[in-house]
Protein backbone atom coordinates (compact mmCIF):
# COMPACT_ATOMS: atom_id res chain seq x y z
CA UNK A 1 0.00 0.00 0.00
CA UNK A 2 1.19 3.49 -0.83
CA UNK A 3 1.26 6.35 1.62
CA UNK A 4 1.87 9.89 0.58
CA UNK A 5 0.86 13.50 0.84
CA UNK A 6 -1.21 15.81 -1.29
CA UNK A 7 -1.22 19.56 -1.33
CA UNK A 8 -3.89 22.05 -2.27
CA UNK A 9 -1.25 24.75 -2.50
CA UNK A 10 -3.27 27.33 -0.60
CA UNK A 11 -1.76 30.56 0.67
CA UNK A 12 -3.31 30.88 4.11
CA UNK A 13 -2.23 33.25 6.89
CA UNK A 14 -0.80 31.55 9.95
CA UNK A 15 -3.57 32.39 12.43
CA UNK A 16 -1.19 32.32 15.37
CA UNK A 17 1.17 34.93 13.92
CA UNK A 18 -0.77 36.58 11.09
CA UNK A 19 2.13 35.88 8.77
CA UNK A 20 1.24 35.25 5.11
CA UNK A 21 3.76 33.72 2.72
CA UNK A 22 3.89 35.28 -0.74
CA UNK A 23 3.29 33.14 -3.82
CA UNK A 24 6.99 32.57 -4.44
CA UNK A 25 7.57 31.39 -0.90
CA UNK A 26 4.55 29.10 -1.05
CA UNK A 27 5.63 27.48 -4.33
CA UNK A 28 9.10 26.92 -2.89
CA UNK A 29 7.57 25.47 0.28
CA UNK A 30 5.71 22.96 -1.83
CA UNK A 31 8.98 21.95 -3.50
CA UNK A 32 10.68 21.60 -0.11
CA UNK A 33 7.77 19.55 1.22
CA UNK A 34 7.84 17.21 -1.77
CA UNK A 35 11.62 16.70 -1.53
CA UNK A 36 11.32 16.12 2.19
CA UNK A 37 8.56 13.55 1.66
CA UNK A 38 10.83 11.72 -0.81
CA UNK A 39 13.76 11.73 1.60
CA UNK A 40 11.51 10.59 4.46
CA UNK A 41 10.45 7.58 2.40
CA UNK A 42 6.84 8.45 1.60
CA UNK A 43 5.51 6.95 -1.61
CA UNK A 44 3.55 9.75 -3.28
CA UNK A 45 3.51 13.51 -3.64
CA UNK A 46 0.49 14.98 -5.41
CA UNK A 47 -0.24 18.61 -6.16
CA UNK A 48 -3.57 20.22 -6.82
CA UNK A 49 -4.27 22.45 -9.80
CA UNK A 50 -5.87 25.83 -9.24
CA UNK A 51 -6.17 28.98 -11.27
CA UNK A 52 -7.16 31.54 -8.69
CA UNK A 53 -5.80 33.05 -5.49
CA UNK A 54 -5.23 32.02 -2.75
CA UNK A 55 -3.87 28.95 -4.53
CA UNK A 56 -0.48 28.83 -6.27
CA UNK A 57 -0.17 25.53 -8.20
CA UNK A 58 -1.50 26.57 -11.61
CA UNK A 59 1.12 24.64 -13.54
CA UNK A 60 1.51 21.16 -12.06
CA UNK A 61 3.77 19.61 -14.69
CA UNK A 62 6.30 22.44 -14.36
CA UNK A 63 6.46 21.74 -10.64
CA UNK A 64 6.45 17.95 -10.98
CA UNK A 65 9.01 18.08 -13.80
CA UNK A 66 11.42 19.90 -11.51
CA UNK A 67 10.66 17.46 -8.69
CA UNK A 68 11.31 14.54 -11.02
CA UNK A 69 14.89 15.83 -11.30
CA UNK A 70 15.52 16.37 -7.60
CA UNK A 71 13.71 13.39 -6.03
CA UNK A 72 14.62 9.72 -6.18
CA UNK A 73 11.77 7.37 -5.39
CA UNK A 74 8.57 9.24 -4.76
CA UNK A 75 5.72 8.90 -7.26
CA UNK A 76 4.72 12.32 -8.58
CA UNK A 77 1.02 12.80 -9.07
CA UNK A 78 -1.81 15.32 -9.12
CA UNK A 79 -4.84 15.96 -6.97
CA UNK A 80 -6.37 16.81 -9.32
CA UNK A 81 -5.69 17.58 -12.98
CA UNK A 82 -8.65 19.50 -14.35
CA UNK A 83 -10.04 17.30 -17.09
CA UNK A 84 -12.90 19.74 -17.63
CA UNK A 85 -11.17 23.04 -18.35
CA UNK A 86 -7.78 21.89 -19.65
CA UNK A 87 -7.49 20.99 -23.30
CA UNK A 88 -7.13 17.20 -23.36
CA UNK A 89 -4.51 17.60 -26.08
CA UNK A 90 -2.37 19.69 -23.74
CA UNK A 91 -2.88 17.20 -20.90
CA UNK A 92 -1.78 14.37 -23.21
CA UNK A 93 1.37 16.30 -24.16
CA UNK A 94 2.24 17.66 -20.71
CA UNK A 95 1.83 14.41 -18.81
CA UNK A 96 3.55 12.29 -21.43
CA UNK A 97 6.45 14.75 -21.23
CA UNK A 98 6.42 14.49 -17.44
CA UNK A 99 6.27 10.72 -17.62
CA UNK A 100 9.31 10.61 -19.90
CA UNK A 101 11.27 13.09 -17.76
CA UNK A 102 10.35 11.24 -14.53
CA UNK A 103 11.17 7.92 -16.17
CA UNK A 104 7.71 6.59 -15.37
CA UNK A 105 7.67 7.70 -11.74
CA UNK A 106 4.37 9.48 -12.21
CA UNK A 107 0.64 9.04 -12.41
CA UNK A 108 -2.21 11.55 -12.34
CA UNK A 109 -5.69 12.07 -11.04
CA UNK A 110 -8.51 13.54 -13.08
CA UNK A 111 -10.93 15.89 -11.41
CA UNK A 112 -13.52 18.46 -12.30
CA UNK A 113 -12.35 21.11 -9.89
CA UNK A 114 -14.39 22.78 -7.24
CA UNK A 115 -14.25 26.40 -8.37
CA UNK A 116 -17.23 27.42 -10.48
CA UNK A 117 -15.69 30.52 -12.09
CA UNK A 118 -12.74 28.54 -13.47
CA UNK A 119 -15.01 27.18 -16.22
CA UNK A 120 -15.78 30.51 -17.93
CA UNK A 121 -12.15 31.60 -17.49
CA UNK A 122 -11.23 28.76 -19.79
CA UNK A 123 -14.21 29.17 -22.07
CA UNK A 124 -16.20 26.27 -20.66
CA UNK A 125 -19.66 25.86 -19.19
CA UNK A 126 -19.88 24.43 -15.68
CA UNK A 127 -23.24 22.85 -16.45
CA UNK A 128 -21.34 20.59 -18.84
CA UNK A 129 -18.87 19.52 -16.12
CA UNK A 130 -19.62 15.81 -16.25
CA UNK A 131 -19.90 15.76 -20.04
CA UNK A 132 -16.59 17.61 -20.38
CA UNK A 133 -14.94 15.09 -18.04
CA UNK A 134 -16.28 12.23 -20.13
CA UNK A 135 -15.51 13.53 -23.61
CA UNK A 136 -12.13 15.03 -22.73
CA UNK A 137 -10.92 11.88 -21.02
CA UNK A 138 -12.07 9.66 -23.86
CA UNK A 139 -10.00 11.83 -26.22
CA UNK A 140 -7.02 11.91 -23.84
CA UNK A 141 -6.89 8.12 -23.79
CA UNK A 142 -6.95 7.94 -27.56
CA UNK A 143 -4.17 10.53 -27.82
CA UNK A 144 -2.00 8.37 -25.57
CA UNK A 145 -2.83 4.99 -27.04
CA UNK A 146 -3.18 5.77 -30.76
CA UNK A 147 -0.32 7.28 -32.72
CA UNK A 148 -2.56 9.10 -35.17
CA UNK A 149 -5.96 10.37 -34.10
CA UNK A 150 -8.93 11.55 -36.13
CA UNK A 151 -11.46 12.93 -33.73
CA UNK A 152 -14.57 15.04 -33.55
CA UNK A 153 -16.58 15.91 -30.43
CA UNK A 154 -18.77 18.52 -28.82
CA UNK A 155 -16.33 20.61 -26.83
CA UNK A 156 -13.16 20.99 -28.87
CA UNK A 157 -12.13 21.68 -32.43
CA UNK A 158 -11.84 18.44 -34.41
CA UNK A 159 -8.50 16.72 -34.95
CA UNK A 160 -7.36 15.25 -38.26
CA UNK A 161 -4.31 13.03 -38.34
CA UNK A 162 -3.09 14.44 -35.03
CA UNK A 163 -0.19 12.91 -33.13
CA UNK A 164 0.44 13.92 -29.54
CA UNK A 165 4.14 14.03 -28.67
CA UNK A 166 6.19 12.82 -26.96
CA UNK A 167 4.63 9.39 -27.22
CA UNK A 168 4.14 7.87 -23.75
CA UNK A 169 7.16 6.20 -22.19
CA UNK A 170 7.56 2.63 -23.48
CA UNK A 171 4.26 3.09 -25.32
CA UNK A 172 2.34 2.90 -22.04
CA UNK A 173 0.32 5.86 -20.72
CA UNK A 174 0.62 6.84 -17.06
CA UNK A 175 -1.84 5.27 -14.65
CA UNK A 176 -4.92 7.42 -14.16
CA UNK A 177 -7.10 7.97 -11.10
CA UNK A 178 -10.44 9.70 -11.13
CA UNK A 179 -11.19 11.83 -8.12
CA UNK A 180 -14.70 12.65 -7.08
CA UNK A 181 -16.51 13.38 -3.88
CA UNK A 182 -20.16 13.32 -4.79
CA UNK A 183 -20.63 12.27 -8.42
CA UNK A 184 -21.31 8.59 -9.02
CA UNK A 185 -20.84 9.27 -12.75
CA UNK A 186 -17.11 9.72 -12.10
CA UNK A 187 -16.92 6.49 -10.10
CA UNK A 188 -18.69 4.93 -13.08
CA UNK A 189 -16.09 6.41 -15.43
CA UNK A 190 -13.19 5.09 -13.35
CA UNK A 191 -14.82 1.65 -13.23
CA UNK A 192 -15.52 1.60 -16.96
CA UNK A 193 -11.87 2.13 -17.85
CA UNK A 194 -10.50 0.02 -15.02
CA UNK A 195 -8.74 3.15 -13.72
CA UNK A 196 -8.25 4.05 -10.07
CA UNK A 197 -10.89 5.83 -8.00
CA UNK A 198 -9.82 8.33 -5.39
CA UNK A 199 -12.39 9.53 -2.91
CA UNK A 200 -11.18 12.75 -1.40
CA UNK A 201 -13.01 12.21 1.86
CA UNK A 202 -11.16 14.75 4.01
CA UNK A 203 -14.29 16.83 4.53
CA UNK A 204 -16.79 13.97 4.38
CA UNK A 205 -18.24 11.38 6.72
CA UNK A 206 -17.04 7.82 6.21
CA UNK A 207 -20.52 6.47 5.44
CA UNK A 208 -20.52 8.59 2.29
CA UNK A 209 -17.03 7.41 1.33
CA UNK A 210 -18.07 3.81 1.89
CA UNK A 211 -21.06 4.18 -0.46
CA UNK A 212 -19.04 5.79 -3.24
CA UNK A 213 -16.22 3.25 -3.03
CA UNK A 214 -18.65 0.33 -2.91
CA UNK A 215 -20.37 1.63 -6.01
CA UNK A 216 -17.04 2.00 -7.86
CA UNK A 217 -15.98 -1.50 -6.84
CA UNK A 218 -19.25 -3.05 -8.04
CA UNK A 219 -19.00 -1.27 -11.39
CA UNK A 220 -15.31 -2.18 -11.77
CA UNK A 221 -16.31 -5.81 -11.51
CA UNK A 222 -19.29 -5.27 -13.81
CA UNK A 223 -16.99 -3.98 -16.55
CA UNK A 224 -14.82 -7.07 -16.27
CA UNK A 225 -11.59 -5.63 -14.92
CA UNK A 226 -11.43 -8.06 -12.03
CA UNK A 227 -13.32 -8.72 -8.84
CA UNK A 228 -14.68 -5.79 -6.83
CA UNK A 229 -11.97 -6.15 -4.21
CA UNK A 230 -9.29 -5.81 -6.88
CA UNK A 231 -10.41 -2.32 -7.89
CA UNK A 232 -7.84 0.42 -7.24
CA UNK A 233 -8.98 2.71 -4.47
CA UNK A 234 -7.38 5.77 -2.90
CA UNK A 235 -8.49 7.88 0.05
CA UNK A 236 -7.59 11.25 1.44
CA UNK A 237 -6.80 12.01 5.04
CA UNK A 238 -5.89 14.77 7.41
CA UNK A 239 -3.84 14.43 10.56
CA UNK A 240 -1.89 16.46 13.07
CA UNK A 241 0.34 14.62 15.50
CA UNK A 242 2.44 15.18 18.58
CA UNK A 243 3.83 12.53 20.92
CA UNK A 244 1.29 13.67 23.49
CA UNK A 245 -2.23 13.93 22.06
CA UNK A 246 -3.18 16.92 24.23
CA UNK A 247 -0.22 18.80 22.78
CA UNK A 248 -1.42 18.02 19.26
CA UNK A 249 -4.91 19.33 20.02
CA UNK A 250 -3.60 22.45 21.73
CA UNK A 251 -1.22 23.27 18.88
CA UNK A 252 -3.61 22.50 16.02
CA UNK A 253 -6.83 24.02 17.39
CA UNK A 254 -6.09 27.64 16.41
CA UNK A 255 -5.33 26.44 12.87
CA UNK A 256 -8.49 24.36 12.79
CA UNK A 257 -10.67 27.18 14.12
CA UNK A 258 -9.52 29.52 11.33
CA UNK A 259 -9.13 26.97 8.54
CA UNK A 260 -10.46 28.16 5.17
CA UNK A 261 -12.91 25.32 4.59
CA UNK A 262 -14.43 24.42 7.95
CA UNK A 263 -13.23 27.25 10.19
CA UNK A 264 -15.81 29.00 12.34
CA UNK A 265 -18.06 25.97 11.90
CA UNK A 266 -18.05 22.72 13.85
CA UNK A 267 -15.71 22.20 16.76
CA UNK A 268 -12.46 20.32 16.25
CA UNK A 269 -13.96 17.44 18.23
CA UNK A 270 -17.19 17.32 16.17
CA UNK A 271 -15.36 17.56 12.87
CA UNK A 272 -12.89 14.87 13.92
CA UNK A 273 -15.78 12.57 14.78
CA UNK A 274 -17.47 13.18 11.41
CA UNK A 275 -14.46 13.16 9.06
CA UNK A 276 -11.05 11.43 8.86
CA UNK A 277 -9.38 14.41 10.58
CA UNK A 278 -7.33 12.96 13.41
CA UNK A 279 -5.50 15.21 15.83
CA UNK A 280 -3.56 13.35 18.48
CA UNK A 281 -0.74 10.91 19.01
CA UNK A 282 0.81 8.83 16.21
CA UNK A 283 -0.90 5.79 17.74
CA UNK A 284 -4.31 7.46 17.40
CA UNK A 285 -3.59 8.08 13.73
CA UNK A 286 -2.53 4.45 13.31
CA UNK A 287 -5.74 3.25 14.97
CA UNK A 288 -7.98 5.49 12.89
CA UNK A 289 -6.40 4.90 9.49
CA UNK A 290 -5.68 1.24 10.12
CA UNK A 291 -9.44 0.80 10.46
CA UNK A 292 -10.27 2.49 7.13
CA UNK A 293 -9.97 -0.85 5.32
CA UNK A 294 -12.91 -2.08 7.39
CA UNK A 295 -15.02 0.64 5.75
CA UNK A 296 -13.83 0.60 2.14
CA UNK A 297 -11.97 -2.71 1.79
CA UNK A 298 -8.25 -3.17 1.20
CA UNK A 299 -7.12 -0.09 -0.67
CA UNK A 300 -4.02 0.97 -2.49
CA UNK A 301 -3.23 4.60 -1.75
CA UNK A 302 -3.64 6.82 1.27
CA UNK A 303 -2.79 10.49 0.84
CA UNK A 304 -2.58 12.95 3.72
CA UNK A 305 -3.11 16.68 3.55
CA UNK A 306 -0.29 18.15 5.64
CA UNK A 307 0.44 21.69 4.43
CA UNK A 308 -2.76 23.58 5.01
CA UNK A 309 -4.59 25.98 7.30
CA UNK A 310 -1.52 28.22 7.46
CA UNK A 311 0.75 25.75 9.26
CA UNK A 312 4.37 26.94 9.08
CA UNK A 313 6.76 25.03 6.83
CA UNK A 314 8.85 23.85 9.76
CA UNK A 315 5.78 22.27 11.37
CA UNK A 316 4.75 20.61 8.12
CA UNK A 317 8.19 19.06 7.74
CA UNK A 318 8.03 17.78 11.33
CA UNK A 319 4.62 16.28 10.62
CA UNK A 320 5.98 14.52 7.55
CA UNK A 321 8.76 13.04 9.69
CA UNK A 322 6.33 11.78 12.33
CA UNK A 323 4.12 10.33 9.61
CA UNK A 324 6.99 8.63 7.80
CA UNK A 325 8.82 7.37 10.89
CA UNK A 326 6.10 6.43 13.34
CA UNK A 327 2.86 5.96 11.44
CA UNK A 328 3.42 4.72 7.90
CA UNK A 329 5.69 1.75 8.74
CA UNK A 330 3.03 0.37 11.09
CA UNK A 331 0.12 1.06 8.73
CA UNK A 332 2.06 -0.47 5.84
CA UNK A 333 2.83 -3.61 7.82
CA UNK A 334 -0.76 -3.96 9.03
CA UNK A 335 -2.21 -3.39 5.55
CA UNK A 336 0.17 -5.89 4.01
CA UNK A 337 -0.66 -8.50 6.65
CA UNK A 338 -4.39 -8.06 6.13
CA UNK A 339 -4.41 -7.92 2.34
CA UNK A 340 -5.56 -11.08 0.52
CA UNK A 341 -3.06 -12.28 -2.09
CA UNK A 342 -5.32 -11.55 -5.06
CA UNK A 343 -5.76 -7.87 -4.10
CA UNK A 344 -3.17 -5.51 -5.59
CA UNK A 345 -0.80 -4.05 -3.00
CA UNK A 346 -0.67 -0.73 -4.80
CA UNK A 347 -1.78 0.95 -7.99
CA UNK A 348 0.11 -0.33 -11.03
CA UNK A 349 3.57 1.19 -11.42
CA UNK A 350 5.00 2.03 -14.83
CA UNK A 351 6.85 -1.30 -14.84
CA UNK A 352 3.59 -3.12 -14.02
CA UNK A 353 1.82 -1.37 -16.90
CA UNK A 354 4.64 -2.21 -19.30
CA UNK A 355 4.48 -5.86 -18.23
CA UNK A 356 0.68 -5.85 -18.54
CA UNK A 357 0.90 -4.38 -22.06
CA UNK A 358 3.44 -7.01 -23.05
CA UNK A 359 1.18 -9.72 -21.65
CA UNK A 360 -1.82 -8.31 -23.49
CA UNK A 361 0.16 -8.23 -26.75
CA UNK A 362 1.08 -11.89 -26.25
CA UNK A 363 -2.50 -12.86 -25.42
CA UNK A 364 -4.75 -10.35 -27.15
CA UNK A 365 -7.98 -11.79 -25.77
CA UNK A 366 -7.19 -11.14 -22.10
CA UNK A 367 -10.65 -10.88 -20.55
CA UNK A 368 -10.44 -7.33 -19.20
CA UNK A 369 -9.19 -5.93 -22.48
CA UNK A 370 -11.74 -7.84 -24.54
CA UNK A 371 -14.65 -6.49 -22.52
CA UNK A 372 -13.37 -2.93 -22.71
CA UNK A 373 -13.08 -3.02 -26.46
CA UNK A 374 -16.41 -4.67 -26.95
CA UNK A 375 -18.11 -1.98 -24.89
CA UNK A 376 -16.24 0.86 -26.53
CA UNK A 377 -17.02 -0.18 -30.10
CA UNK B 1 -49.09 -2.22 4.98
CA UNK B 2 -46.38 0.08 6.32
CA UNK B 3 -47.47 3.17 8.17
CA UNK B 4 -47.24 6.43 6.26
CA UNK B 5 -44.58 8.69 7.64
CA UNK B 6 -45.65 12.24 8.41
CA UNK B 7 -42.81 14.58 9.43
CA UNK B 8 -43.80 17.84 11.11
CA UNK B 9 -41.06 20.48 11.15
CA UNK B 10 -41.18 23.35 13.58
CA UNK B 11 -38.79 26.27 13.35
CA UNK B 12 -40.07 27.72 16.61
CA UNK B 13 -37.46 28.96 19.02
CA UNK B 14 -39.38 29.31 22.27
CA UNK B 15 -40.00 26.66 24.89
CA UNK B 16 -42.90 26.16 24.90
CA UNK B 17 -43.37 27.22 21.31
CA UNK B 18 -46.64 28.05 19.61
CA UNK B 19 -44.96 27.16 16.30
CA UNK B 20 -44.27 23.67 17.61
CA UNK B 21 -47.83 23.49 18.89
CA UNK B 22 -49.19 24.33 15.45
CA UNK B 23 -46.87 21.83 13.74
CA UNK B 24 -47.94 19.15 16.19
CA UNK B 25 -51.65 19.86 15.73
CA UNK B 26 -51.38 19.93 11.94
CA UNK B 27 -49.50 16.65 12.06
CA UNK B 28 -52.02 15.07 14.42
CA UNK B 29 -54.94 16.30 12.29
CA UNK B 30 -53.33 14.69 9.25
CA UNK B 31 -52.76 11.39 11.02
CA UNK B 32 -56.33 11.44 12.39
CA UNK B 33 -57.79 12.11 8.95
CA UNK B 34 -55.70 9.32 7.46
CA UNK B 35 -56.86 6.89 10.13
CA UNK B 36 -60.47 7.80 9.35
CA UNK B 37 -59.75 6.51 5.87
CA UNK B 38 -58.16 3.38 7.25
CA UNK B 39 -54.63 4.48 6.43
CA UNK B 40 -52.10 3.91 9.16
CA UNK B 41 -49.76 6.84 9.74
CA UNK B 42 -46.99 7.77 12.11
CA UNK B 43 -46.12 11.33 13.12
CA UNK B 44 -42.59 12.53 13.80
CA UNK B 45 -42.19 16.02 15.15
CA UNK B 46 -38.87 17.76 14.59
CA UNK B 47 -37.88 20.96 16.30
CA UNK B 48 -35.22 22.59 14.16
CA UNK B 49 -34.00 24.41 17.24
CA UNK B 50 -32.43 21.12 18.36
CA UNK B 51 -30.30 20.98 15.22
CA UNK B 52 -29.63 24.70 14.85
CA UNK B 53 -25.86 24.35 15.30
CA UNK B 54 -25.53 21.35 12.95
CA UNK B 55 -27.51 23.35 10.35
CA UNK B 56 -24.90 26.12 10.44
CA UNK B 57 -22.12 23.51 10.41
CA UNK B 58 -23.67 21.88 7.36
CA UNK B 59 -23.71 25.20 5.53
CA UNK B 60 -19.98 25.56 6.24
CA UNK B 61 -18.83 21.97 5.77
CA UNK B 62 -21.24 20.80 3.07
CA UNK B 63 -22.59 17.74 4.85
CA UNK B 64 -25.21 17.24 7.58
CA UNK B 65 -23.70 15.80 10.73
CA UNK B 66 -25.07 13.63 13.51
CA UNK B 67 -28.65 14.44 14.50
CA UNK B 68 -29.18 16.69 11.47
CA UNK B 69 -28.48 13.77 9.19
CA UNK B 70 -31.32 11.87 10.83
CA UNK B 71 -33.66 14.82 10.25
CA UNK B 72 -32.60 15.20 6.62
CA UNK B 73 -33.10 11.47 6.11
CA UNK B 74 -36.52 11.67 7.78
CA UNK B 75 -37.60 14.41 5.36
CA UNK B 76 -36.18 12.48 2.42
CA UNK B 77 -38.23 9.46 3.44
CA UNK B 78 -41.44 11.25 4.48
CA UNK B 79 -44.80 10.57 2.83
CA UNK B 80 -45.80 14.09 3.77
CA UNK B 81 -44.18 17.06 5.46
CA UNK B 82 -45.79 19.67 7.69
CA UNK B 83 -43.57 22.76 7.64
CA UNK B 84 -44.22 25.50 10.16
CA UNK B 85 -42.20 28.64 10.68
CA UNK B 86 -42.66 31.66 12.87
CA UNK B 87 -42.89 34.86 10.84
CA UNK B 88 -39.79 36.94 11.46
CA UNK B 89 -39.44 40.32 9.77
CA UNK B 90 -42.14 39.58 7.21
CA UNK B 91 -40.94 36.11 6.18
CA UNK B 92 -40.00 32.62 7.34
CA UNK B 93 -37.32 32.58 10.00
CA UNK B 94 -33.64 32.30 9.15
CA UNK B 95 -33.43 28.92 10.86
CA UNK B 96 -36.31 27.61 8.78
CA UNK B 97 -34.75 28.78 5.51
CA UNK B 98 -31.30 27.54 6.50
CA UNK B 99 -32.71 24.08 7.08
CA UNK B 100 -34.43 24.12 3.71
CA UNK B 101 -31.13 25.25 2.19
CA UNK B 102 -29.22 22.22 3.49
CA UNK B 103 -31.81 19.78 2.12
CA UNK B 104 -31.08 18.10 -1.17
CA UNK B 105 -32.85 20.22 -3.81
CA UNK B 106 -34.88 17.16 -4.83
CA UNK B 107 -35.73 16.04 -1.29
CA UNK B 108 -39.27 17.45 -1.46
CA UNK B 109 -39.97 17.04 -5.16
CA UNK B 110 -43.56 15.87 -5.50
CA UNK B 111 -43.90 15.39 -1.74
CA UNK B 112 -47.23 16.51 -0.19
CA UNK B 113 -46.51 19.50 2.04
CA UNK B 114 -48.73 21.40 4.42
CA UNK B 115 -47.59 24.89 5.33
CA UNK B 116 -48.09 26.70 8.60
CA UNK B 117 -46.87 29.89 10.18
CA UNK B 118 -47.24 31.71 13.46
CA UNK B 119 -47.01 35.37 14.35
CA UNK B 120 -47.99 37.99 16.84
CA UNK B 121 -50.90 39.29 14.81
CA UNK B 122 -52.88 38.18 11.80
CA UNK B 123 -51.37 41.03 9.80
CA UNK B 124 -48.46 38.61 9.09
CA UNK B 125 -50.63 35.85 7.69
CA UNK B 126 -49.84 36.52 4.04
CA UNK B 127 -46.23 35.53 4.71
CA UNK B 128 -47.56 32.02 4.08
CA UNK B 129 -48.50 32.86 0.52
CA UNK B 130 -45.82 35.42 -0.22
CA UNK B 131 -42.84 33.60 1.28
CA UNK B 132 -43.42 29.96 2.18
CA UNK B 133 -45.51 28.96 -0.81
CA UNK B 134 -43.06 30.20 -3.48
CA UNK B 135 -40.19 28.53 -1.62
CA UNK B 136 -41.93 25.17 -1.78
CA UNK B 137 -43.06 25.78 -5.34
CA UNK B 138 -39.39 26.16 -6.23
CA UNK B 139 -38.70 22.82 -4.54
CA UNK B 140 -41.56 21.36 -6.59
CA UNK B 141 -43.36 20.12 -3.51
CA UNK B 142 -47.06 19.27 -3.79
CA UNK B 143 -48.32 22.02 -1.48
CA UNK B 144 -51.80 21.73 0.06
CA UNK B 145 -54.21 24.50 -0.89
CA UNK B 146 -54.96 25.35 2.71
CA UNK B 147 -52.15 26.77 4.76
CA UNK B 148 -52.68 27.62 8.39
CA UNK B 149 -51.65 30.79 10.13
CA UNK B 150 -51.97 31.06 13.89
CA UNK B 151 -51.69 34.45 15.53
CA UNK B 152 -51.42 34.88 19.27
CA UNK B 153 -55.14 35.67 19.46
CA UNK B 154 -56.08 32.43 17.72
CA UNK B 155 -54.73 30.42 20.62
CA UNK B 156 -57.05 32.35 22.94
CA UNK B 157 -60.18 31.55 20.96
CA UNK B 158 -61.20 28.46 22.82
CA UNK B 159 -63.87 25.88 22.65
CA UNK B 160 -66.73 28.36 22.84
CA UNK B 161 -66.02 29.54 19.32
CA UNK B 162 -65.19 25.95 18.47
CA UNK B 163 -68.67 24.87 19.35
CA UNK B 164 -70.07 27.47 16.99
CA UNK B 165 -68.11 26.09 14.05
CA UNK B 166 -68.43 22.44 14.87
CA UNK B 167 -71.56 21.94 12.82
CA UNK B 168 -69.82 23.39 9.80
CA UNK B 169 -66.92 21.09 10.45
CA UNK B 170 -69.15 18.07 10.71
CA UNK B 171 -70.92 18.91 7.47
CA UNK B 172 -67.67 19.30 5.60
CA UNK B 173 -65.97 16.21 6.93
CA UNK B 174 -69.01 14.01 6.78
CA UNK B 175 -67.68 12.35 9.87
CA UNK B 176 -69.33 11.65 13.16
CA UNK B 177 -66.04 11.88 15.03
CA UNK B 178 -65.27 15.54 14.54
CA UNK B 179 -63.54 17.30 17.37
CA UNK B 180 -65.44 20.33 18.44
CA UNK B 181 -62.58 22.11 20.21
CA UNK B 182 -60.07 24.65 19.02
CA UNK B 183 -62.29 27.36 17.64
CA UNK B 184 -61.76 28.71 14.13
CA UNK B 185 -58.07 27.77 14.33
CA UNK B 186 -59.00 24.20 15.23
CA UNK B 187 -61.32 24.13 12.27
CA UNK B 188 -58.64 25.38 9.89
CA UNK B 189 -56.19 22.83 11.29
CA UNK B 190 -58.64 19.99 10.70
CA UNK B 191 -59.43 21.18 7.18
CA UNK B 192 -55.73 21.41 6.35
CA UNK B 193 -55.12 17.97 7.85
CA UNK B 194 -57.91 16.47 5.77
CA UNK B 195 -56.50 18.01 2.59
CA UNK B 196 -53.02 16.70 3.25
CA UNK B 197 -54.38 13.29 4.26
CA UNK B 198 -56.41 13.04 1.05
CA UNK B 199 -53.28 13.67 -1.02
CA UNK B 200 -51.24 11.17 0.97
CA UNK B 201 -53.94 8.50 0.89
CA UNK B 202 -54.19 8.74 -2.89
CA UNK B 203 -50.53 7.83 -3.25
CA UNK B 204 -48.45 4.74 -2.78
CA UNK B 205 -46.05 4.88 0.19
CA UNK B 206 -42.84 6.72 -0.57
CA UNK B 207 -39.86 4.57 -1.40
CA UNK B 208 -36.50 5.98 -0.37
CA UNK B 209 -34.39 6.57 -3.43
CA UNK B 210 -31.12 4.72 -3.84
CA UNK B 211 -28.62 7.52 -4.57
CA UNK B 212 -26.87 5.21 -7.03
CA UNK B 213 -30.08 3.83 -8.49
CA UNK B 214 -30.33 6.18 -11.46
CA UNK B 215 -26.71 6.60 -12.45
CA UNK B 216 -26.62 6.13 -16.20
CA UNK B 217 -24.29 3.42 -17.45
CA UNK B 218 -21.06 4.67 -18.92
CA UNK B 219 -22.05 3.55 -22.40
CA UNK B 220 -24.94 5.99 -22.31
CA UNK B 221 -22.76 8.71 -20.77
CA UNK B 222 -20.31 8.30 -23.65
CA UNK B 223 -23.23 8.81 -26.01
Amino acid sequence: MQFGIFSVGDVTPDPTTGRVPDDTERVRSMLTIARHADEAGLDVFATGEHHNPPFVPSSPTTMLGYLAGVTKNIVLSTSTTLITTNDPVKIAEDYAMLQVIADGRTDLMMGRGNTGPVYPWFGKDIREGINLAIENYALLRRLWTEDVVDWEGKFRTPLQGFTSTPRPLDGVPPFVWHGSIRSPEIAEQAAYYGDGFFHNNIFWPIHHTRQMVRYYRQRFEHYGHGSADQAIVGLGGQVFMRANSQDAVREFRPYFDEAPVYGHGPSLEDFSAQTPLTVGSPQQVIDRYGAMREEVGDYQRQLFLMDHAGLPLKTVLEQIDILAEQVVPVLRREAEAARPAHVPAGPPSHADLVARAAGAAAAPVAPALAVTEEVAS
Amino acid sequence: MTARRIVALSAGLGRPSSTRMLAERLGEATVAALREQGVDARLEIVELRDVAHPIVDAMLTGFPSGPLRDVVDAVAGADAVVAVSPVFTASYSGLFKSFVDVLDPDALRGVPVLLGATGGTVRHSLALDHALRPLFAYLRADVATTAVFAATDDWATGSAAGAATSSGDGREAGSGETRADGGPLGERIRRAGRELAATVAARTPRVTQDPFGDVPSFESLLG
